[in-house]
């Protein structure tokens, strides 16, 4: 249906002139494919007969794996449909995009990582219209699927952030600000920022993303108080992290590969 | 009779008649070569474009003749075709649309005509001049349709993949650098370019463009999808 629908020419200053256009070519459309079935039909007795044994192995070689797997497996078009959907925003290969919104790399991205971030998306602990959209559809199949996929992805770093604070940043990122009792990033995001488990990779995320993360933190984040979650632990660094500094350490994991 | 052909008595003589032709001719090739040096020093093209900028009276006089199809305004007209609003356009997005109709990457017969001639300079004040207008829209979608695209285009279409417009085109429709605003566009245009992406933008494969983001965009939505999200974008500001 789409594949007419994408063949309609369409002319003329009003919808309607549209509309008839359209339904002309679905007509024609129709008509050839019909032509073509009977078409089809032609072929030898012999190419028939071995295609319905095939078709016949095929079903019987399906339902006995499907008896063996317990949970209902994601088809490669819908898998493949879903990942054009998320690198629609998410970027091709998932390395980010600056929309509208700067969209966040999820590219080498731990797959517990980016499972705990769509679930608390549904149930709303992290606050996100768009992604609670997106997220509350997927399947646990479908989930699995997905973050695994983008976990194996790892295009090079999008960007874009100001090469002057990246030596500021990375003392951050190493030392830490003992002053304001910050521990270095690197001692759970890792030397590399690879992230690891729970913990996420920082390493080529978008400077931009990162700064409106840290800095709107506490409005986004841990929004269900009876039902804490993991970005607790983040609550206090992101509090006490100045903007300079936020900006410093974003600049420098943004440049990482 | 005496028939011969006589020569005029003031008529100079051969060598003479010669030594002048030569000298009428030299003079003739010396002043067409002097008005080309001239005309040559004064449009001084040889520069890098960059260094070249179109005179506030050239960008004028190229803006009227936009804006005998785009509306007076740059807000969009209804000619024969659905003319897209160009006011309040991104620079980045409207330069990009330029040189893809020039490189026939984006195929529109009437556009490459006029795109082909526009110098980069020219190019970059143009689409720098759209951004600055501001005229409301023209508002010219179904109303009943409204309340579904806004839903569409805030919330997107999860179960259809399609990703919600305001994330790349902002909840206010008025886009960011290369992502086009839409907000007040045409209703009748926004239909159209919807229904048509895989067959006028990103046409030359071995050289993909921007447009390729929103194939599987414009590929998942439905036509009541695509009529309800264009209706809901016509009226906004």
């Amino acid at each position: 249906m789409l594949m007419l629908f994408r063949n309609c020419r369409w002319g003329g200053s009003s919808t309607s002139d549209v509309a008839s256009e359209c339904e002309e070519t679905v007509d024609q459309g129709l008509r050839r494919a019909q032509a073509r079935s009977v078409d089809q039909r032609k072929p030898r007795r012999s190419l028939q007969l071995a295609a319905r044994a095939a078709a016949i192995v095929l079903v019987l070689a399906s339902t006995a794996q499907a008896a063996d797997t317990s949970a209902p497996a994601v088809s490669k078009h819908d898998l493949q449909a879903k990942i054009d959907y998320c690198e629609t925003c998410h970027g091709l290969s998932g390395r980010g995009f600056r929309g509208y919104y700067p969209i966040p790399r999820l590219a080498g991205q731990p797959p517990v990582y980016l499972q705990n971030q769509l679930q608390a998306f549904t149930e709303h602990r992290r606050k996100n219209i768009i992604m609670f959209n997106v997220a509350h559809v997927l399947s646990p199949e479908m989930e699995t699927a997905l973050t695994s996929y983008f976990a194996g992805l790892n295009p090079p770093p999008l960007g874009g952030a100001p090469k002057d604070l990246v030596s500021a940043g990375k003392q951050i990122y190493e030392q830490g600000i003992s002053a304001s009792d910050i521990p270095p990033c690197a001692s759970c995001h890792g030397a590399d920022a690879k992230g690891n488990d729970a913990f996420p990779r920082l390493a080529g995320q978008l400077n931009d993303y990162i700064f409106n993360k840290l800095t709107n933190f506490e409005k986004e984040r841990g929004q269900k108080p009876e039902e804490p979650d993991t970005s607790a632990i983040m609550q206090p660094i992101a509090h006490a992290l100045t903007e300079p500094q936020i900006k410093a350490v974003a600049a420098y994991v943004s440049s990482l590969e | 009779m005496d028939l011969r052909v006589r020569r005029s008595k003031t008529a100079p003589p051969n060598e003479e008649r010669g030594r002048r032709l030569r000298s009428v001719v030299g003079l003739v090739l010396a002043l067409q070569v002097g008005i080309l040096a001239f005309a040559f020093a004064v449009t001084g093209r040889t520069g890098d474009a960059a260094t070249v900028v179109a005179s506030r009276h050239g960008v004028d006089g190229k803006l009227e003749y936009c804006l005998e199809c785009h509306g007076a305004s740059g807000q969009g007209y209804h000619g024969f075709y659905p003319i897209p609003r160009l006011a309040g356009q991104q620079t980045k997005y409207i330069e990009n649309q330029l040189y893809a109709f020039i490189e026939r990457r984006r195929t529109n017969s009437i556009m490459f005509n006029v795109a082909h001639v526009l110098s980069p300079a020219m190019v970059a004040g143009l689409a720098e001049h759209f951004r600055s207008l501001s005229p409301g829209p023209i508002g010219d979608g179904p109303r009943g349709l409204v309340k579904a695209g806004e839903q569409i285009f805030q919330n997107g279409i999860p179960d259809a993949n399609v990703a919600a417009c305001s994330a790349c085109h902002g909840p206010d429709g008025t886009g960011n650098d290369q992502i086009p605003r839409l907000a007040g566009q045409l209703y009748p245009y926004l239909v159209k370019t919807l229904a048509n992406w895989a067959i006028e933008r990103g046409q030359k494969p071995a050289n993909p463009d921007t447009s390729a983001i929103m194939k599987p965009v414009a590929h998942s939505l439905n036509k009541p999808q695509i009529e309800a999200v264009a209706a809901y974008i016509s009226y906004l500001k």
